[in-house]
């Protein structure tokens, strides 16, 4: 109650503030697809005023009244000028055209200092356009693998698509897509993400000062937007490539009111495998395959009035079969995921985002060999909601508030086994349900010309309810018991306060320092028995004995543009805590939390990581691309891992180095080249061997306290574009005139590794030959999975 | 059966991974006294004690000899009695006591004589295993005291052996077996076998009983319950040629099971030994040190066994 008469009187002081004012809102759109722009940019040179469009395309800019020339911009986009009479308010739904000829002085302009003038510390955005001429692993357009070139994102490992943003664990990154979550990222044991390049917009990563709009994860949020269909004319877009093909359809559900996108993808291994392997091998029903479908629609209802509805699915199948055997294995997992929202603009000022989600990640493996039967399904299922408001007072203040809501159905383990006629008793099927929410207040204000803070407050709940069986160990003196826990009970509730804040300081030269604090609770947790992120790892709530990860980061950076804007540079240096992680205990096995609690498995400790990254990217001109150097150290700290010493944390890496450049030769051809450094990954080795009963025994040292030899690698790529636009005569002039071509195609021509570098992927010891024989010998093996791998897609649009 | 997956996964990508040999920094290592016990139903307490070796050290026969150590003061008791165990070596063995010590070190009776590797015995009855007594073991060495308990479980017998073939391969089974668990306690068990059936030498095949790659396991999922279960054949996977009837037994072979109950501790010992040796080399595996019933810092097991043996003849 308290909290709402303070946002009351918060919201009327601000409307009194700003009555001599007017407002300037409504949407920006691209002009030939009717789609909204994201982050356009609206300026008005005389005030020196401005704002950008939200992810729903929508902006508000209140002004004194006047008369003022307005500038709409955005990358890639023509800038639009437009005299507003602003004595009253004023809406304006824009449509502005692309920058065909690509005049780069256009381009310099638009977002022009967007990153030294906004107090987004630690964030960087990504236009899938950009995205689409780098390199690309199998010819796979990959989101992910291009946030892991960003300063501050290490990957997990070679092809792999577990990112870790400064020190913190793969579960520690929100994943969103259009505003659901996105459990497990990940095709094909890690190699490909799930974001169908076609079906998605562009990307915002946020690594620090994460805004209170924004929480549940303690490291970094990974915005994902999917595009909207053209809202004017049928289109169609595809390619085929080396291991996969994709077709986008898009179109007008009804023209300049509402569109449908559909985009799917499916890879053909299966059929490889299933050409490879003859029908009489024992082996012949063994295949893999994973395909996605996005669909989204969206519909203007009124002019206050948006929905949007969107939809993924996707699928991994694993099958493994030997004839001869008897035996066959299936695994399938995969993401579902939906997001209704609705847009509502109350009133020039004021803009509401309600949106409600279902995101389900769902993982099953299934075995039968002669008379036995086994299966295994874990997963989680999340239905949430979300309202959120956006409101602009005037010029100086930008005003967020809302709330979050998230039923959690978590399923860690649920098996069963059979062989002949016995069913086997492997306990019930263990279910975990959670109610999560938080409400937030922000506001981004202008202290004055120079001085910008964006403060915020996040306040989260946690309640752990039943049914609910907790399992307890006995000892030699007490049998091994239970305690069930009645539907709806409460069996723990955690809550905490997330202070936000961030600042930014303008200084003379284009150049700007900020600096940014965020404390965040994290109420979900993923349990990993190995060293990669896996579909296996077994997502877990805060329990009565898992505590909610907490921790907090802060940063300071100092940012610079040079030549005209043409080139960003900054310098952000880090500290960040983290308390309440988990591990599995030493020993533990796959299967050990079947009839046990996972939690009864894991022990729980601290970390933190500290670092400096740097960063000068050039964002226009024939030339474009970036620089990324991040020195970091993190380390993990368990009372019952490592004789409770430090460790470093198995993604601790001191350097990180990325170089990614493209080359737009012109219009026909364009290079890319990526270039990465990173020191080796930690793993634990063994240091002693022994016998026991004729086997040698190895016994592992300190925790991960043995580092693999640096990994390095360079991919070039060539795109060759066909003609995008033909002659033609026109009727009424005689004169010739460029029409775009009905079918326009690109050729994308990758090379994996090309200097053919055999990086680690992981390292064993390995031992052979007999000892009593005097052949016996213990080696380090060093496994590599890429050579140099070349790949072409074809890409297609009409 | 997670990382028969991921081998699956690693093999598809054999086209396109390599493997190499490499030489990297491992941090020093901790030498540690390894304990290796073991006491059977009817059979003398056997212990031998050797230590720890650097991941990098020499693997040759010498270092393997050299490694046990002498000079242990070693007691076992089961409550009532306690025994001094002798120290003997394998070129001197007690009478009796040959195929007891070649099952231990896989070495053939006729070759014990060649090595000169030294433990510890008894040969007092009295401290023989019993079925149901608990079996303390202390030993002295270099200054340090280590103390273990085993227990020798009562039995369980399997109830029924057969041999069954498998798929379309006429003439190749599993060794199948029917158990029929005690309920309402904690069981585990461990499989071992020989083929007994002789070679083209006259000689048995298999000297020793050898364990399958995955020998032990309990009744957490089966208590009081009967149902069939099976087991390969442990020998041919390291031949030259892996074939569909590798880990098979074909038609007429002779096969001696021997099935042996053990305790909690020693069961987590095996567990572990043998989920270490068939993840060696997979990177989803987490490096696993085996966990020892010896307090006071040492490796091993003191591992009690109450075998049963029955005889398996491969036809249909």
């Amino acid at each position: 109650m308290k909290t709402t008469i303070t946002l009351i009187t918060f919201l009327f002081v601000f409307q009194i503030l700003s009555q001599e004012n007017s407002t300037l809102s409504g949407y920006l759109k691209d002009i030939s697809s009717g789609e909204i722009i994201i982050g356009g940019k609206i300026y008005i040179p005389k005030l020196k005023k401005g704002t950008v469009t939200n992810t729903y395309g929508f902006y508000s800019l209140t002004v004194p009244r006047g008369n003022y020339l307005v500038e709409f911009r955005s990358f890639g986009m023509k800038t639009t000028k437009k005299n507003i009479n602003l004595t009253t308010d004023v809406r304006l739904d824009l449509e502005i055209e692309k920058n065909l000829q690509n005049i780069e002085e256009v381009i310099v302009n638009a977002n022009a200092e967007d990153n030294i003038k906004s107090t987004k510390l630690g964030q960087l955005k990504l236009d899938i356009n950009e995205i689409k001429t780098l390199p690309a692993f199998m010819g796979e357009v990959d989101v992910i693998k291009t946030i892991q070139l960003l300063p501050g994102v290490s990957s997990a490992s070679e092809g792999g698509q577990g990112f870790y943003v400064r020190g913190g664990g793969p579960d520690q990154n929100l994943v969103l897509l259009d505003e659901a979550v996105v459990y497990n990222a990940a095709h094909l044991f890690g190699f490909f993400s799930v974001f169908n390049a076609d079906a998605v917009k562009n990307v915002n990563l946020i690594k620090g000062g994460m805004p209170a709009n924004f929480g549940g994860r303690m490291s970094a949020v990974l915005e994902v937007n999917t595009n909207d269909g053209n809202k004017k004319k049928i289109g169609v877009k595809g390619g085929i490539g080396a291991i996969s093909s994709r077709i986008t359809i898009e179109g007008p559900l009804k023209k300049n009111k509402g569109s449908f996108i559909v985009s799917g993808r499916r890879t053909y291994l299966d059929l490889i495998m299933k050409a490879a392997i003859p029908d009489s091998s024992p082996f012949s029903g063994s295949s893999y395959y994973f395909y996605d479908l996005n669909l989204k629609l969206d519909y203007e209802v009124t002019k206050k009035d948006k929905i949007f509805f969107t939809s993924y699915y996707g699928k991994d199948d694993f099958s493994f079969g030997n004839i001869n055997d008897n035996f066959q294995v299936d695994m399938p997992w995969g993401n579902g995921i939906a997001s209704l929202r609705w847009n509502h603009i109350f009133s020039s000022k004021l803009f509401m985002n309600l949106n409600t989600t279902l995101s389900d990640y769902n993982f099953s493996f299934g075995s039968s060999q002669d008379e036995f039967r086994f299966s295994l399904n874990s997963g989680i299922r999340d239905y949430g909601a979300k309202i959120g408001f956006t409101y602009f007072p005037n010029a100086r203040h930008k005003v967020k508030f809302g709330a979050d809501y998230i039923y959690h159905t978590f399923t860690p383990v649920s098996v069963s086994a059979e062989s002949g006629n016995t069913t086997f008793d492997t306990g019930l099927a263990q279910k975990l349900f959670s109610h999560e929410s938080a409400i937030y207040f922000l506001d981004e204000f202008d202290i004055n010309e120079n001085i910008r803070l964006n403060g915020g407050l996040r306040y989260s709940t946690f309640q752990h309810v039943g049914p609910f069986t907790r399992y307890i160990k006995g000892d030699i003196s007490t049998p091994d018991s239970t305690i069930d826990y009645g539907k709806r009970e409460i069996i723990k509730f955690y809550h905490g306060l997330e202070p936000r804040i961030s600042l930014r300081w303008l200084l003379p030269g284009k150049s700007s320092i900020k600096a940014g604090y965020s404390y965040n609770y994290q109420y979900v947790h993923l349990t990993s028995l190995s060293a990669v992120s896996l579909p296996t790892d077994i997502w877990y709530p805060t329990t009565d004995k898992a505590k909610p990860q907490r921790g907090w980061q802060a940063s300071i950076g100092y940012f610079k543009n040079f030549l005209e804007n043409r080139i960003e540079a900054s310098i952000e240096l880090y500290y960040k805590t983290m308390q309440n992680l988990i591990e599995y205990k030493e020993g533990a096995l796959p299967g050990d939390n079947i009839q046990d609690n996972t939690d009864n498995l894991l022990v729980f400790g601290n970390g933190w990581s500290y670092g400096s990254e740097f960063f000068i990217k050039k964002r226009v001109g024939k030339f474009t691309g970036w620089f990324g150097y991040t020195w970091s150290k993190t380390e993990r700290k368990f009372e019952d891992l490592n004789n409770g010493e430090p460790f470093p944390a198995k993604y601790d890496r001191r350097h990180d180095l990325s170089i990614v450049t493209s080359y737009k030769i012109n219009n026909r051809w364009t290079i890319s080249g990526s270039f990465i450094y990173a020191t080796g990954n930690t793993l634990t080795l063994p240091t002693s061997w022994y016998v026991q009963n004729q086997s040698l025994l190895f016994n592992y040292g300190q925790r991960n306290s043995t580092r693999m030899a640096p990994y390095h690698r360079l991919d070039i790529s060539a795109t060759w574009y066909g003609k995008e636009y033909k002659d033609k005569i026109d009727i009424e002039t005689g004169k010739i005139i460029k029409v775009k071509k009905k079918l326009r195609t690109n050729v994308a021509i990758s090379i994996y590794n090309i200097y053919n570098r055999a990086n680690p992927y992981f390292l064993y010891v390995d031992n052979d030959g007999d000892f009593l024989a005097g052949d016996f010998e213990i080696t380090v093996k060093q496994v590599t999975l890429f050579p140099i791998l070349p790949s072409v897609t074809w890409n297609f649009e009409f | 059966m997670k990382q028969l997956v991921y081998l699956l996964f690693l093999l598809s990508l054999t086209t396109l991974s390599c493997t190499k040999e490499v030489e990297i920094d491992i941090p020093e290592y901790n030498e540690d006294i390894v304990i290796d016990g073991r006491i059977e139903t009817n059979e003398p307490p056997f212990i031998l004690i050797s230590k720890s070796q650097n991941i990098y050290s020499p693997t040759d026969i010498n270092t393997f000899i050299n490694g046990f150590v002498s000079g242990a003061n070693i007691t076992v008791s089961d409550g009532t009695t306690t025994v001094v165990l002798e120290e003997f070596c394998s070129n001197n063995l007690p009478p009796g006591t040959e195929s007891i010590v070649s099952n231990l070190l896989g070495v053939s009776e006729d070759e014990l004589a060649n090595f000169n590797i030294c433990g510890y015995t008894s040969l007092d009855p009295s401290i023989f295993g019993q079925v149901g007594k608990t079996y303390s073991l202390k030993v002295e060495l270099e200054d340090k005291t280590f103390t273990a308990q085993t227990q020798i479980k009562a039995p369980t017998p399997l109830t029924n052996l057969y041999w069954k073939v498998d798929g379309n391969l006429l003439d190749y089974g599993y060794a199948w077996a029917t158990i029929s668990d005690p309920p309402g306690q904690f069981d585990a068990y461990k499989w071992e076998v020989k083929r007994i059936n002789l070679d083209s030498n006259g000689l048995t095949l298999d000297p020793n009983f050898i364990a399958p790659f995955s020998p032990v396991f309990n009744d957490d999922f089966f208590d009081g319950l009967t149902f069939d279960f099976f087991y390969d054949n442990p020998q041919g996977y390291e031949d030259d040629i892996i074939d569909e009837t590798t880990g098979l037994y074909p038609k007429g072979d002779t096969l001696v099971i021997k099935f042996s109950k053990i305790d909690r501790d020693v069961y987590e010992f095996m567990e572990k030994k043998y989920v270490q040796i068939a993840t060696s080399g997979n990177p989803f595996a987490t490096p696993t040190n085996i966990p020892s019933n010896i307090i006071g810092g040492a490796l091993g097991v003191w591992a009690g066994y109450s075998p049963t043996y029955d005889t398996l003849y491969c036809y249909p």
